[in-house]
């Protein structure tokens, strides 16, 4: 699965963005903001919540494009040129899949089987190999059950199941995640945490958005902590997890009044790395 | 299009509960057409051109004969398809005789003909022509419903809208088509929960015109969301590799079951109009 | 104003389904050739709250309720031709699925409520805004206008098409084989709800929701009002709501309402002589002479008809003249005087009231809650 580079080097970096700036309504979003992703590496982009982690994630999915900078994919330009270009833009939509925040904007289609159909049909294979492949990709995710429902009728963490079928089907090399576990219930999230930690031996190149602490460990192998529109800060989920002056300033982190079973109320940071 | 006389807080009650009719009526259809009846069992491009070829000759014929033998077939489907009677009776036969039976209500009054009867107090005069009108209009709008009904009821919603590709319908439409199915209840929904929040947070009462602006402004709120909506769904299928061409893949496969139906309905099709020309 | 199966004679269906054709056909391809790929997820989303939008019940002057039909606002939001396509769309629904209107008359019903709405309503919408700002009152107004014209040129259409069935389609004993009613019967009977309730409601609908994007999303009215000049703060909400430019609607429609009635009953024996012909005796004395050769003195119909006159024009019983004996446009004016009547006593009310208690229920009108 990955990049082969025809030098002999080192494969070019999923991602390259260079002194990205973009602006919306008043509001800049990304400031001057680096980032390189290598390939084959679960990367966590760590940031408050309304930080623009979506708004980079989109711009990494070519869904708008920076005022300012450039984005490399795999070492070519990312451009709103570039992506009109059919080879470009059709190779790019299969290599890389983007899991939205929001479920019910993701699954547009009628029932499930359509929605999963859909990326397929797009690529235009051929008919009995798209309905195979359904088929195998739904009982890859355990939701055969859920072949020919609507999507209204699905629960959350069905619903996110079904649009991660929906991407994988096409077999991405690169995946997109947007706050992944949010709103979902233990079981699901865990589901879905399971699934991220299995990816890494897979190869693919996995990029999640998160203000959850608590399964950053877990899911990346890298974080980057986003802040005021640029990456405050990278290294390994250790590194980053224990500078708690930084998840402070960030807002990643904050202190809170709580009750602890003996009885005593004192106010300590959300992140309980004490014993009593 | 009626008018109905409201309470204070009225208005928003009863929108409310025409959303949750409307969620009703799409959940219940989704369970019959998993049950194993007849019509369920059919193609549903079969069932689309078959009940349509039904529905036209009820909705033309110049036999009340025909029509009467139109409506007694879409009874025996429904009865082979374990669609309730009851059902029926309350989703179509009593909502049509409630609006069309209303409706045809003065004809036999007004229209000129042959007087057949005097209505004793009043005096008014029944004319043989308006009575055969009236019952023309019912029996065709109770056949047409009926039949239109077991389509919907035996047939999954999606399936009804890919076998209109064999009507020649564009695929962008069934595309259309399908999507404003699927946002419909998240329409609903949405706007079913700012109703509400809006009725919880109203205390006292409000003067006409503030009621009239909270419906106006709930609108364009609900408004501004769509557009929202629309914009999020646009870069979904962006992201998803959609250039504009909308491809429609089905599961459908015709048995000699479906060819049998197929041909029963032409026959009875062709029938009924030959016989009610 | 949803047609059921068989109320219209399939050659009805048939022209209808064929006149709304073309212009389906031209609305696809216009809106293809604007929106390319935001087609789909845009008209989708759209036809999804044009099917909400008639669900509502909108308070209208008098107390009552009515369902509006959103066209209005579609088509100043998305212009006429995505208008008729998102309508459509739900109207297909509608019917098909919610047995509301007929399969067979799904054609004129798109004719009628997309294709008639949404091009009135947008060509009135335009001539009388104009080029001005796209915060002004004046806008509020044409939106209004255009709801208002719209849903009625709509209903006049499906009143139009209802009335001349039995004239057209009879069995041959004379019976109506469709829709039993004649013109005289159906427009007026028809127009009553429209004129009043359900144009009312879409008025309001109308008008206010364009005034609500004047305050939060200016840019959606953008697409219908191309030579406009925008606030120099782009997206800024309006200093001042257009709501409150509807009040004068309000005022000229129910004075229209109440003036024409009277101007109708002023203008006395010549307008009395030509509906007297054409829609009472005359053609139902043609008919009878037509249909049964063999039965029926002339007298029977017109006499049940005169009953029933008698009843509707009790609230004016100083007036002769003979066409009121008419009992639909005696019915008409009645009602449109009524209605005209309490739309003016509500305003007369709230300037009272607002007169004697400024200030907190104002306020109160004004929270813009989400």
């Amino acid at each position: 699965m990955n990049q082969i580079n025809p030098n002999g080097g080192a494969p070019p970096p999923a991602f390259e963005l260079s002194d990205v700036t973009y602006r919306y309504r008043e509001v800049t979003a990304l400031n001057h903001l680096d980032l390189t992703v290598n390939a084959g590496r679960r990367a966590a982009l760590l940031g408050a919540n309304g930080s623009g982690k979506s708004t980079l994630l989109r711009i990494l999915n070519g869904l708008c494009f920076p005022d300012e900078g450039t984005v490399r994919f795999c070492g070519k330009p990312l451009t709103e040129e570039s992506i009109q270009n059919d080879g470009f833009g059709f190779d790019f939509r299969r290599r890389v899949g983007l899991v939205f925040q929001n479920p019910d904007v993701q699954l547009f289609s009628p029932t499930v089987f359509d929605e999963v159909a859909f990326g397929p049909l797009q690529l235009r294979w051929p008919p009995d190999q798209i309905r195979r492949k359904i088929t195998e990709t739904l009982e890859m995710l355990e939701i055969t059950h859920l072949k020919d429902r609507s999507p209204h009728h699905l629960s959350t963490g069905e619903k996110k199941r079904v649009a991660l079928a929906s991407i994988l089907i096409l077999d991405p090399e690169i995946l997109l995640l947007d706050e992944p576990t949010a709103a979902l219930d233990p079981k699901s999230a865990s589901h879905m945490i399971d699934f991220l930690v299995r990816a890494k031996d897979s190869g693919k190149t996995v990029i999640t958005t998160t203000h959850d602490l608590d399964i950053v460990e877990d899911i990346a192998d890298e974080c980057f902590v986003f802040h005021e529109g640029r990456i405050a800060a990278g290294g390994t989920p250790a590194e980053i997890l224990s500078d708690e002056a930084l998840l402070r300033t960030t807002g990643l982190m904050h202190s809170h009044l709580h009750v602890h079973k003996s009885g005593q109320v004192h106010a300590h940071s959300h992140l309980h790395r004490h014993e009593h | 299009m009626g008018a109905k006389h409201s309470g204070k807080r009225g208005f928003l009650e009863r929108t409310t509960s025409s959303f949750v009719d409307a969620m009703e009526h799409a959940f219940y259809a989704e369970r019959t057409a998993r049950v194993d009846g007849l019509l369920q069992r059919i193609d549903p491009r079969v069932k689309l051109v078959g009940i349509l070829a039904l529905v036209v000759p009820a909705a033309a014929s110049h036999s009340f004969a025909v029509i009467l033998g139109l409506f007694a077939i879409a009874v025996v489907l429904a009865a082979l398809s374990h669609v309730s009677f009851g059902v029926l009776l309350k989703r179509v036969w009593i909502a049509v005789l409630l609006f069309t039976g209303v409706i045809a209500l003065p004809a036999p009054f007004v229209t000129p003909g042959k007087v057949v009867y005097h209505l004793p107090w009043l005096g008014w005069s029944v004319t043989a022509q308006g009575l055969t009108s009236a019952g023309y209009l019912v029996l065709r709008v109770e056949t047409a419903a009926t039949l239109c009904v077991l389509l919907v009821l035996t047939t999954p919603w999606t399936h009804v809208l890919k076998a209109l590709r064999v009507l020649r319908v564009p695929a962008v439409l069934v595309t259309i088509l399908g999507m404003t199915y699927r946002y419909l209840f998240l329409v609903l929904q949405s706007a079913h929960d700012m109703f509400e929040s809006r009725r919880s947070r109203m205390i006292g009462e409000l003067t006409a015109s503030e009621r009239r602006r909270v419906a106006a402004s709930s609108a364009g709120v609900l408004m501004s969301k769509t557009f929202d909506l629309s914009n999020d769904v646009y870069e979904a299928m962006l992201s998803r590799g959609y250039r504009g061409e909308v491809a429609i893949l089905d599961e459908f496969r015709i048995g000699r079951l479906d060819w049998a139906m197929l041909s029963a309905f032409a026959l009875v099709s062709i029938a009924a109009f030959w016989l009610g020309r | 104003m949803h047609i059921p199966d068989g109320y219209l004679s399939p050659a009805t269906c048939a022209a209808l389904y064929g006149t709304a054709a073309p212009f389906w056909y031209v609305a696809l391809r216009k809106t293809r050739k604007l929106l390319f790929t935001r087609l789909v997820p845009l008209i989708s989303v759209f036809a999804a709250f044009s099917f909400v939008i008639m669900m509502f019940n909108v308070p209208i002057p008098g107390g009552t309720t009515a369902h509006p039909l959103g066209v209005g606002i579609a088509s100043i939001v998305l212009g006429p031709w995505a208008s008729i396509l998102a309508l459509s769309t739900a109207l297909f629904i509608q019917a098909f699925f919610f047995g509301d209107g007929g399969v067979t008359t799904l054609g004129a019903n798109c004719f009628n409520m997309a294709i008639v709405g949404s091009l009135v309503a947008w060509l009135v919408y335009r001539a009388v805004a104009g080029r001005s700002a796209i915060t002004s009152s004046r806008r509020v107004v044409a939106a209004a206008l255009g709801g208002y014209l719209a849903i009625n040129c709509a209903a006049l259409c499906a009143a139009v098409e209802l009335g001349l069935q039995p004239h057209f389609f009879k069995s041959a004993t004379g019976a109506p084989l469709y829709a039993p009613y004649p013109l005289g019967i159906t427009v007026p009977a028809i127009m009553i709800g429209h004129l009043t309730f359900a144009g009312l409601a879409e008025l309001v609908v109308t008008g206010g929701i364009v005034a609500y994007l004047q305050r939060a999303n200016p840019a959606l009215l953008r697409f219908t009002a191309p030579g406009a000049p925008m606030p120099h703060d782009e997206g800024q909400p309006a200093a001042t709501s257009g709501w409150r430019a509807t009040k004068p609607l309000w005022t000229a429609v129910g004075l229209l309402m109440i003036l024409a009635p009277l101007g109708l009953l002023a203008a006395g024996k010549a307008w009395g002589e030509w509906t007297v012909h054409d829609f009472s005796n005359a053609a139902a004395r043609q008919k009878i002479a037509q249909v049964s050769r063999n039965v029926a003195p002339p007298a029977a119909a017109p006499s049940g008809l005169e009953r029933l006159a008698t009843v509707w024009t009790a609230p004016f019983p100083d007036y002769s003249p003979s066409f009121v004996h008419s009992a639909a446009l005696g019915y008409i004016l009645s009602a449109m005087f009524g209605i005209g009547a309490i739309i003016l006593l509500s305003i007369l009310g709230g300037w009272i009231a607002h007169k004697v208690r400024p200030g907190p229920s104002r306020a109160s009108a004004r929270t813009e809650e989400t």
